[in-house]
């Protein structure tokens, strides 16, 4: 039945992806003088500015359960948003009929925000050229689904291959060819194909006495199929039975502050919660982010660079062109611990006299774009991995990792530690069970430490909620120590 | 366009070309929605949208495809894509849509429709949210931004047809008002989030209560710090108790507990907790906003209690997991006609319990009243709760500084064992999950 769906009161979070059609050859989405006139009408009652966004995704998911394929499916869903802004003002309207009347009424809709009466206006548009961070072919929109399905058989066979105590596992693959155009009263017109797969595998494994465990793991990208090659099925389901089986007979955590160290990859999203977030425009612009006024403060250890970049090649947040037809960047936030600049998308940045960073998303046509991260790193350093484990006489060793939150405004943010072992003079424990990281964003960043000299993307399967609206990102991180910062945890030492 | 008579021809179609079962579920909706910032129209957003999904079974094997192109071509193109996938799936003996006796007569759900919802006009939700925003304003000076205030309205339409003779229609409206006003004292920013959202214009909030209560509980973080790591008896207020109760469902979902991937599968008719505590999913709940006579896949809802009494006595059923399990769907298909049904709740709440939250909290002599949680919850395999947390600290009985920094961690079943008072204000503050303020006699904090 249809969930009632109510406006978004969680703060932002990322977490891992769960395991989870199509019609022929794209043609043009638009024809350019409907474009032109859909601008025109859009702007009759005097707009400064509006936008047409077009969108067509046809979608593709096979799940496993129980060692066979569970389902098989895909979809198509496409349309047509208008945005009109006048002042500070926006109004939006969309349309999933592409028959012309229904997207002229879109138009009008938006353009009721303005008050004042135009004249009629004409917006000719030119195509803008475009970067290429990925290009994927053959689409994988036209990957026979047969192939798909398999990835999920191999998975499966060599999850359970892997060790006797795994006892039930899930995969999931799911890939989407999505094309969008924007065009806007500026003049621009721009389009982007942008295909994305991911696979991912959920193992739960049981020990002595009934003792459960999971492991998750997965990845993928702005990829072509042939990524399954080198990135092979096989490994992610071993990496995901590996992590269920290890933490058998994991300890109870223990509760409050202690010296932890950061396995690479992964646990970049300790950047997207603690500052990421923060520095996006929107929050900046309103007052409601502790990071607002800071530009140019000193909100980070020495050791911490970070950067936030949307033209890694063929990265799952990567984009060559973002939501309101501008290009992608390679933005630094925070460069030696001193906070350098904000996301913006295109409204905020005007409204803040600044320029959009490329940083304007949006999930789908029905909603209205936000400045949110692509691909989230923070810079390596130049501590050797080894050595920052060895140096540690107590503390905590975090793995991987389930997903985080943030709270923008006090800047509270957690995430959850999956596989986490504990440190005792500079070696690895025990595996230790239920622990999560809790800090506030400058206060965490100013505890790092040692940063290593091994930066490491995630494998591709961040998905980043804000405000309801779900974005695929990127997110990396060398070997990191932080110290003393406060674990979640049963036991009371 | 008559959206039953596409759903029908749509599943003719596909027994036309072959299929032995098959199934389409329709949706078809508008929307307006509004934010406010400072006295002034943020974004104003209006919208129709509308969207189909066929499910076949053809030699026991399942196929899905949906589209929100309702052109005869494209509507096709999804039944022959649908029929085509099914070659990849495996084939299975369970695989079937719900049966006739599975179908039967819908219970009665009430009003689902207000027309004062459906004719809201333009201006009043940018109207009513100013409102909200100057009450919160008013409330407290140290108010100095908003993350956003708004209001919204959503009419829906629900249609289906199936070759095993399910057929029905509905429509619901929903009407929500929020506000997430953001307090300085000078040294740090808080937020506080209050919203309604309900089916009915005359059971919705006033903007000056909402606003209000979104500032109240902004300015009472303020100053807010980390406590020592210790155990002491927790309270979760209604809305965090009713994310715990959401927790408890999802592992009392037929599929985990199949799989034996959820900590309860062991455990049905056994005791889970004490007989104060009454966790149901209710679909025909007068005026509930999850309340439908169908589920996902056309069979009907129902009342299912989960925990009657602290017993553990249902599990949560659609058609496919009730065959696999040998036991009868308990109407939770849910879906969207963009995926195909899995088992989710409806109206889910925990029963209230007799004594005012006040009570609870004067019962205890140390403790931490928590008003929000920060993650994704509890772990429905290994029942493992570690969360971040905000609230209030408890001294002798009364509500003393505000916490954060700091998290809450237990274990689902020893929480359940351990949830000693249930209080009398159950409240479905902003969607289809109900709860009242509950207290456990002890978690684990970690902070200092």
């Amino acid at each position: 039945m249809p969930r009632a769906s109510a406006p978004s009161k969680r703060a932002p979070s990322l977490k891992l992806a769960p395991p989870v059609a199509r019609r022929p050859t794209p043609v043009a989405l638009l024809p350019q003088p409907l474009v032109e006139r859909l601008l025109a009408v859009a702007m009759e009652r005097g707009g400064d500015f509006a936008e047409v966004y077009v969108e067509r995704t046809l979608t593709t998911a096979v799940q496993l359960e129980e060692s066979r394929i569970k389902s098989a499916q895909t979809g198509l869903v496409q349309g047509v948003g208008v945005r009109v802004i006048s002042g500070g003002k926006v109004g939006y309207a969309f349309s999933d009929d592409w028959d012309e009347s229904a997207l002229l009424r879109a138009a009008s809709t938006a353009a009721m925000i303005a008050q004042g009466g135009g004249a009629e206006r004409s917006f000719p548009v030119r195509r803008a050229a475009v970067p290429s961070h990925y290009h994927v072919s053959p689409p994988l929109m036209d990957v026979e689904v047969s192939l798909k399905t398999g990835l999920l058989m191999r998975a499966d066979k060599a999850a359970r291959a892997f060790d006797a105590r795994v006892k039930q596992v899930n995969g999931g693959y799911v890939d989407q060819t999505r094309r969008i155009a924007v065009a806007n009263t500026h003049g621009r017109y721009t389009e982007d194909t942008q295909d994305l797969c991911r696979i991912s595998v959920l193992v739960v494994a049981q020990g002595k006495g009934g003792e459960r465990r999971t492991g998750m793991y997965g990845g993928g990208g702005r990829v072509p199929f042939s990524h399954w090659d080198t990135f092979s099925p096989e490994d992610v389901a071993r990496e995901a039975a590996r992590q269920a089986v290890a933490t058998l007979g994991a300890v109870d955590c223990v509760a409050g502050p202690q010296t932890v160290v950061l396995a690479p990859g992964w646990s970049g999203i300790l950047l997207h919660e603690a500052v990421g977030h923060g520095l996006e425009a929107d929050f900046i612009r309103k007052g409601t982010s502790l990071f607002a006024g800071k530009l140019g403060e000193k909100v980070a250890s020495d050791l911490v660079t970070i950067i936030d970049d949307g033209t890694v090649s063929s990265g799952r947040g990567s984009i060559n062109i973002d939501d309101e037809g501008n290009p992608g960047e390679r933005k630094v936030l925070i460069e030696n611990g001193v906070l350098k600049g904000y996301l913006y998308d295109s409204l905020n940045a005007q409204l803040m006299g600044q320029r959009s960073t490329g940083s304007g998303r949006r999930e789908s046509f029905k909603h209205l774009p936000m400045p949110r991260m692509t691909n989230t790193f923070l810079a390596p350093g130049d501590h050797v991995p080894e050595d920052i484990l060895k140096e540690v006489k107590r503390g905590l060793y975090c793995a991987t990792f389930g997903g985080g939150q943030v709270d923008i405004t006090n800047g509270n943010f957690v995430f959850e530690v999956i596989e986490a072992y504990q440190i005792e003079d500079g070696k690895l424990g025990r595996p230790v069970k239920n622990a999560t990281l809790i800090g506030v964003g400058p206060e965490a960043l100013k505890n790092v430490s040692r940063v290593g000299c091994d930066p490491m993307p995630d494998p591709g399967m961040g998905v980043c909620g804000k405000n309801g609206q779900s974005m695929p990102v990127g997110v990396g991180l060398p070997t990191v120590r932080i110290d003393n910062i406060t674990v979640g945890g049963t036991k009371v030492a | 366009m008559d959206y039953q008579q596409l759903a029908k021809r749509i599943v003719q179609r596909a027994r036309r070309k072959g299929a032995r079962q098959a199934e389409a579920f329709l949706e078809v909706g508008r929307q307006s929605s509004v934010r406010v910032h400072q006295g002034q129209i943020e974004d104003l957003t209006q919208s129709t949208s509308k969207g189909v999904g066929v499910r076949v079974v053809l030699k026991d094997r399942l196929g899905f495809a949906y589209t929100s192109d309702f052109e005869p071509s494209a509507v096709d193109h999804i039944v022959d894509q649908a029929l085509k996938l099914a070659e990849f799936s495996a084939p299975s003996k369970l695989n079937g849509l719900p049966s006739g006796k599975d179908l039967g007569r819908f219970g009665d759900t009430g009003l689902l429709f207000d027309t004062k919802v459906a004719e809201l006009p333009g201006d009043w939700k940018i109207k009513t949210a100013l409102e909200v925003e100057k009450a919160a304003r008013a409330e407290d000076s140290r108010i100095i931004a908003f993350n956003g205030v708004g209001a919204g309205d959503y009419v829906s339409e629900v249609y289906m047809a199936s070759t095993e003779g399910a057929t029905g229609a509905y429509s619901g409206t929903y009407v929500y008002l929020y506000a997430a006003p953001v307090a300085s004292d000078g040294n740090g920013l808080q937020t506080g989030y209050w919203m309604d959202y309900r089916r009915f214009l005359d059971d919705l909030d006033g903007p000056e209560s909402i606003g209000r209560e979104a500032t109240r509980r902004a300015v009472r973080m303020l100053g807010a710090k980390r406590v020592k790591t210790q155990q002491v008896p927790v309270l979760f207020d209604p809305q965090v108790a009713a994310s715990f109760v959401s927790d408890v469902a999802r592992a009392a979902d037929g599929n985990v507990v199949y799989q034996k991937a959820s900590l309860l599968a062991p455990l049905l008719g056994k005791r889970l907790a004490g007989a104060h505590v009454t966790l149901v999913d209710d679909g025909l709940m007068p005026r509930g906003l999850a309340t439908a006579p169908f589920d996902g896949e056309g069979v009907p809802t129902r009342r299912t209690p989960i925990i009657e009494q602290g017993v553990l006595k249902s599990f949560l059923y659609d058609a496919f997991t009730a065959r696999k399990a040998k036991a009868r769907t308990t109407g939770n298909a849910s879906r969207s006609y963009n995926g195909l049904p899995s088992i989710g709740t409806s109206n889910l709440y925990l029963e209230a319990g007799t004594k005012s939250p006040e009570e609870l909290l004067r019962e205890v002599d140390s403790g931490f009243y928590v008003t929000a949680l920060l993650g994704h919850g509890t772990d429905p395999v290994t029942g493992e709760l570690s969360a971040g947390a905000n609230g209030l600290w408890i001294e002798k009985g009364e509500l003393t500084h505000p916490v954060q920094e700091v998290t809450v961690a237990g274990n689902l079943l020893q929480m359940l064992k351990d949830l000693d008072g249930v209080g009398s204000d159950l409240q479905f503050r902003s969607g289809a999950v109900g709860a009242p303020t509950v207290r456990f006699r002890q978690l684990t904090v970690s902070g200092e």
